[in-house]
């Protein structure tokens, strides 16, 4: 590797290993440079060392690593034997570092700009309050943070996580250092505002002439932004290479098997499961839900959070139904509703014919065999002190279905079905991989023969080759009972590779309802659009997200703006949606959207309205 | 506005607490053994005498109206009278019923006014000699968790709740009083004798600062923004003072509203061991002579200081940490 | 932070995994110097309660005026016979201590076991019904914890005659919300946890899920904490005897002997002193043990251990 004056961070040789006890290396012989004004990616997955190179950089591991050996040279200085007080003077001053979990960097009770002020008078002494000040407001509007000047008073509980994120982005940037550390940093966000992130840091390198350090876990992300990339495995540097070289052509064994395991959405073999017109299992008709929460400063006042706002669908028998959304769109508290841990306020659930609400407590436990639902973590859900055929007997206790022997044969049966072997019988879930509990968490489900499974996330922990093989189990289970699932994800390459229909949620309303062909290839909702756009993938995109995607984020769930919800970050609104809440309006093949746009185009083409067919 | 609001709210839920205390006290002194107004003319007196008394004040009356009786001048700042103590001198009046001193007795609330400056003077005092003992060992022991200074942080405050205040306070005047002679200790003739009695009483809140401080400062410093400080250019002089102490500062003003009991409890013992004449040897003489009036107005003049002190603690915690706004 | 291996560690950790939250926190305590000293002087001094009066033969209440004011070991005129001296009747100090100590820890302990059951199932409730009954039942220990109960119980037993189950009641009426307020948050992260959702969609009962999952994940943790009250009611226990309000003379408590020996402070400073440091090391070794098993408690609830 040569270096030249170009070069603003020269690494070589760094060895970081963990402190007492045994030696052992975590990063190995790394040797790499940073060119000024450039991006350098660093891609690896959980375990490869990524984050201790990020903390290393800046000389900021905790007490349990140290560095063994090697030279961090910032120009032609090593950092690694400077002095304490010559590191300060440069560290957060020409060195900027952001870290993967914006909400918890700074101070939770002092306000975020009086935060910025100290950190930039720390490192610039000479620097008086005031052109702190003026300076911390001129980097926050940088970052396009709406007012600034109010939010320079908000404490860190007062932003989102995108917010937040932009926030530490100011924090880095404000001092205009050399080089910049960024740890994984869309990693805790949406798509979109994650995708909003990117936009975001990209624009600011060439206008704040930063070198970057991006890493991330995330292939596609990565080569979003880098101009050139590095693959960590196992703290060593396995591939270095142009980002088109190595999506094109990559060397490495393990770059291989990285590409090979992306999702992959959209391509030429691909191909959308296909829906069959078949009976209504479970009708949800118009639900809301609305929480109460006790206003701030007020006397007996709350906040109505309005989490579903009259959701309208219908699952069909036998059919995979996905429900997608972001944080915040309220698909957790229609799982809850659909799974009737929760009442709607208003509107109605009807399984198998029968309305929920109208069943006696009797009856309702009873029902309950036939819906199950499967939770997210696989750890959490399931109790600690029991042995495995206790808990996947357990349903069946409950229900008092059969004596012991009887309860056993059906335990053991189901442990078959689910590949779950037999000596696991009594051994307690403690050492079991995630992908063993969550079959446990599957056979619990079936030994009730239930109709329906509502998978929340349930796959979303799991790695790719666990998933797929739980995937192929979900299948053979469908063939084998006649299962009808409702898989709610904000993982759209599986929603993809699996859903016949799909729903797309957004504050609380579904604003798109499609199969999936017509979601993925021609959605109507520009929402839709957007969060497509968002999802990184390597993939021959359809939606960029220049086109399809706007600065800002989704109103609070409290506040909730007359007109479109969507219309805030909508690239093709027009007038009437600030006034005017759009109505659910059914299109392409029994699909179902809510957009002026949609509404308009049908209205001219004389198609009937969705609500009324249904009465 | 929000403080008003906030301030409103607490003001109706602790006006309903001071009720509801009023209420026991009152209730539970009508029922338990001893007739008041007995207690009121002394042993001595004939029954007539008694029976005369117990009309004047009403005590024939049923308890539900005498408690009226009792809201209604309480409402207009009137604590009734003691049994017992005359409206000067001496706690004790003469012991004859004819007794012409025994129809002037003290208010109560004069008897709470006159005592409280002293035993504010002696919190006071031990809430300083407290955290000058605390803070340093709390502090130490939250900065280096694993290491010598936690382990004497853990040992200290595991001794110093062990201690029975009473006893140290009489091994305390044994030691200082007796033998060296340093310091007064019995009765109150200056600020001096607030010396010994409030460093017992510091010893017993030392304890519960030291360990919340321990644990409250180690758990601070593992958040991220206390590690990642470092790295965004702060010394740690810095992070560990403005940042690191502030947030840690919060679970400890909660404490002392959770403690007040504690603490007062504390304050009894202490001036009985010592003679020191504050509300806390007011209120144990009280109870020991059945001066049941004073009982009652000692009582609900604390459940008032109780919901006064929260309230100011709870606006103070807002104020560092505003995520508590509420 | 990236997940690294750390193989000289992994083997231990996963011995620990195997075990309850329960288990581990008992683990991680007993790995504590402080803890194993609490531990066995604790234990000593159990042993000689429940030994020694008996065994040594000396009557706690027996005077013997040929043996008055015995000074402890080691100070001048000292006998193996009375080793923390006689008092000004020539009682065993000692004894005397041992006997009080018999009273001390019943007193404690049913009184924290009477505020346990109460505060707990409460709490148990309360944390998980929520709603109604949680307002009621908090309200309750707020006006409760408000009330300074201090007076209310000196006021109790000061007009009423002390007996053992009035003190126990009286000092338990103070404790129990407290146990409530842990209970009840300790419940409510319970019941948000997956495997009880779990529960509830395969269809069971409340009184299944608390019984079955909720009450053993939450009360044995709370009860560890029990041990440092068991600490804070003896020395409430001692406080109210030296008053005069607590368990009444002849029988010998902590509170009455040091009130006693007061008043010999001048001549006899060992019959106040002896028993006050008797009670400090018992008191002490028993909040080494609780606080040791509260840390504990706290390092594996917040999964760093």
């Amino acid at each position: 590797m040569m270096s030249t004056d170009a070069d603003t961070l020269q690494v070589r040789g760094l060895t970081v290993g963990l402190r007492g006890g045994k030696r052992q290396e975590i990063l190995s012989d790394l040797s790499f440079d940073l060119r000024s004004g450039q991006t350098l990616g660093i891609i690896g997955e959980a375990g490869s060392g990524k984050t201790v190179l990020a903390k290393a950089l800046v000389r900021g591991l905790g007490e349990t690593m140290e560095i063994t050996s090697g030279q961090i040279l910032y120009r032609n200085r090593d950092l690694l034997r400077l002095p304490r007080s010559d590191l300060n003077r440069i560290r957060g001053n020409e060195i900027g570092f952001i870290g993967a979990n914006p909400t918890g960097a700074l101070d939770p009770t002092v306000p975020i700009g009086e935060q910025i002020v100290e950190k930039l008078r720390a490192v610039h002494p000479d620097l008086d309050a005031r052109s702190a000040k003026q300076r911390v407001l001129e980097v926050l509007t940088a970052v396009r943070i709406p007012s600034p000047e109010i939010r320079f008073n908000e404490f860190p509980f007062q932003f989102s996580g995108g917010m937040m994120q932009r926030v530490m982005i100011v924090d880095a940037l404000v001092t205009n250092p050399s080089f910049l550390v960024a740890d994984n940093i869309t990693q805790a966000l949406d798509v979109t505002v994650a995708a909003q992130i990117l936009r975001l840091i990209e624009e600011l390198r060439d206008r704040f002439s930063t070198s970057i350090v991006f890493i991330s876990s995330s292939l596609p992300v990565v080569n979003a932004v880098a101009d050139d990339v590095l693959v960590l495995q196992n703290g060593r540097i396995v591939e270095q290479a142009k980002p088109e070289t190595l999506i094109t052509k990559p060397q490495h064994p393990y770059s291989k098997s990285l590409l090979a395991r992306l999702p992959v959405i959209w391509g030429r073999d691909v191909v959308a499961p296909k829906t069959e017109r078949a009976p209504a299992l479970l009708s949800v008709r118009d639900i809301s839900r609305t929480y109460r929460v006790p206003k701030k400063g007020s006397f007996g006042q709350f906040n109505a959070v309005k989490a579903v706002r009259g959701v309208t669908m219908e699952i069909r028998e036998g059919e995979n139904f996905g429900i997608v959304g972001e944080s915040g769109c309220g698909k957790s508290t229609l799982t809850r509703l659909l799974a009737w841990l929760e009442t709607p306020d208003s509107g109605s659930i009807t399984f198998q014919g029968r309305d929920l609400s109208a069943l006696s407590k009797k009856e309702l436990v009873a029902m309950r065999q036939s819906f199950q639902l499967l939770l997210q973590d696989p750890y959490s859900s399931l109790p600690a002190r029991m042995p495995v055929r206790r808990i996947i007997a357990e349903p069946l206790m409950i229900h008092g279905l059969g004596s012991k022997s009887e309860i056993r044969e059906k335990v053991l049966a189901a442990m078959d079905e689910v590949g779950l072997d037999r000596s696991l019988e009594n051994s307690l879930t403690v050492g079991l991989s995630a992908g063993q509990r969550q079959r446990i968490n599957i056979a619990r489900a079936l030994v009730l023969e239930p109709k329906l499974l509502i998978l929340d996330e349930t796959l979303s922990a799991l790695d790719q080759v666990e998933q797929s093989k739980l995937l192929e189990l979900f299948d053979r289970l469908q063939k084998a009972h006649g299962f009808t699932y409702i898989f709610i994800s904000h993982d759209m390459a599986l929603v993809r590779k699996v859903c016949h229909r799909v729903a797309v949620m957004y504050l609380g309303k579904v604003v798109e309802l499609a199969e999936n062909k017509t979601l993925f290839e021609s959605p109507g909702h520009p929402y839709s659009r957007a969060l497509l756009s968002a999802v990184p993938t390597l993939d021959d995109h359809p939606f960029k997200v220049e086109d399809h995607l706007l600065e800002g984020e989704p109103p609070s769930p409290v506040h909730i703006p007359p007109g479109c919800t969507f219309r805030s970050r909508c690239p093709v609104a027009l007038g009437k949606c600030a006034e005017q809440e759009p109505a659910i309006v059914s299109w392409s093949d029994e699909g179902q959207i809510s957009c002026h746009l949609i509404s308009d185009k049908l209205t001219s083409g004389g198609r009937h309205r969705w609500g009324g067919r249904h009465r | 506005m929000f403080v008003l609001n906030f301030l409103l709210r607490r003001l109706f839920q602790g006006s309903i607490i001071i009720f509801l205390v009023t209420f026991i006290i009152f209730t539970l002194l009508r029922v338990v053994p001893g007739d008041p107004a007995r207690l009121i003319v002394g042993g001595m007196a004939p029954d007539d005498v008694v029976i005369q008394k117990a009309e004047e004040l009403g005590l024939n009356e049923p308890i539900p109206i005498q408690f009226i009786a009792y809201l209604g001048d309480l409402l207009s700042g009137d604590l009734g009278n003691s049994f017992i103590r005359p409206k000067s001198g001496a706690s004790f009046g003469g012991s004859s019923f004819d007794d012409p001193t025994r129809a002037e007795r003290a208010a109560v609330l004069d008897l709470i006014v006159d005592h409280l400056p002293l035993t504010l003077q002696l919190a006071a005092t031990a809430i300083v000699f407290g955290l000058l003992i605390a803070l340093p060992l709390g502090i130490a022991g939250g900065l280096h968790p694993g290491r010598w200074q936690d382990r004497l942080a853990f040992f200290s405050g595991s001794v110093f709740v062990s201690v029975p205040n009473f006893w140290l306070g009489i091994v305390l005047t044994l030691l200082f009083s007796v033998q060296l002679g340093w310091l007064p200790s019995i009765g109150y003739k200056g600020y001096a004798y607030t010396i010994l009695p409030a460093i017992v009483l510091a010893i017993e809140i030392a304890p519960f600062v030291i360990r919340t401080l321990t644990v409250s400062l180690a758990q601070v410093m593992q958040e991220e923004f206390v590690t990642i400080g470092a790295l965004r250019g702060l010394p740690r002089w810095r992070v560990v003072t403005f940042h690191a102490l502030r947030n840690a500062s919060i679970p400890l003003m909660n404490l002392f509203g959770i403690q007040l009991g504690t603490l007062l409890g504390g304050v009894l013992v202490i001036e009985y061991i010592f003679d020191y004449p504050g509300l806390g040897l007011l209120t144990i003489n009280a109870v020991l002579q059945r001066d049941f009036p004073l009982i009652q107005g000692i009582a609900i003049c604390i459940s008032a200081m109780f919901v006064l002190i929260n309230i100011v603690v709870d606006l103070a915690a807002t104020a560092v940490d505003p995520r508590l706004e509420y | 932070m990236a997940n690294i291996e750390h193989p000289q560690t992994s083997g231990s950790a996963r011995a620990l995994e195997s075990l309850t939250p329960t288990q581990r926190m008992i683990r991680l305590a007993w790995s504590k110097t402080f803890f194993k000293l609490g531990f066995f002087v604790f234990l000593a001094l159990a042993l000689a309660t429940a030994f020694y009066p008996e065994f040594s033969g000396i009557d706690p209440t027996a005077m013997d005026f040929k043996a008055r004011l015995v000074p402890p070991l080691f100070f001048e005129d000292w006998t193996w016979a009375h080793p923390l001296g006689t008092d000004q009747l020539g009682r065993d100090v000692l004894v005397r201590c041992l006997v009080g100590l018999r009273y001390s820890v019943l007193i404690g302990v049913t009184t924290v076991a009477l505020m346990f059951i109460v505060g707990c199932g409460l709490g148990l409730i309360s944390g998980f019904r929520g709603g109604w009954t949680d307002t009621i039942i908090m309200r309750l220990t707020d006006a409760q914890l408000s009330i300074p109960m201090i007076i209310l119980a000196i006021t109790i037993l000061g007009v009423s005659r002390p007996t053992v189950p009035a003190i126990i009641l009286v000092l338990g009426l103070s404790g129990w919300p407290l146990y409530a307020r842990v209970a009840r948050s300790v419940t409510q992260a319970e019941r948000n946890k997956e495997y009880v959702r779990g529960e509830r969609v395969l269809g069971a009962s409340d009184l299944r899920i608390i019984l079955l999952f909720v009450a053993p994940a939450v009360l044995p943790p709370i009860a560890f904490v029990a041990v440092l009250d068991v600490a804070r009611i003896m020395i409430f226990e001692s406080i109210l005897g030296f008053l005069g309000l607590g368990v009444q003379p002849p029988t010998p408590t902590f509170g009455n002997i040091i009130a006693d020996g007061r008043k010999y402070l001048i001549n006899a400073w060992w019959i106040a002193t002896m028993p006050g440091i008797f009670l400090l090391v018992t008191l002490t070794s028993l909040n080494l043990m609780g606080s040791a098993l509260e840390n504990a408690r706290n390092q594996v609830l917040k999964g760093t251990a």
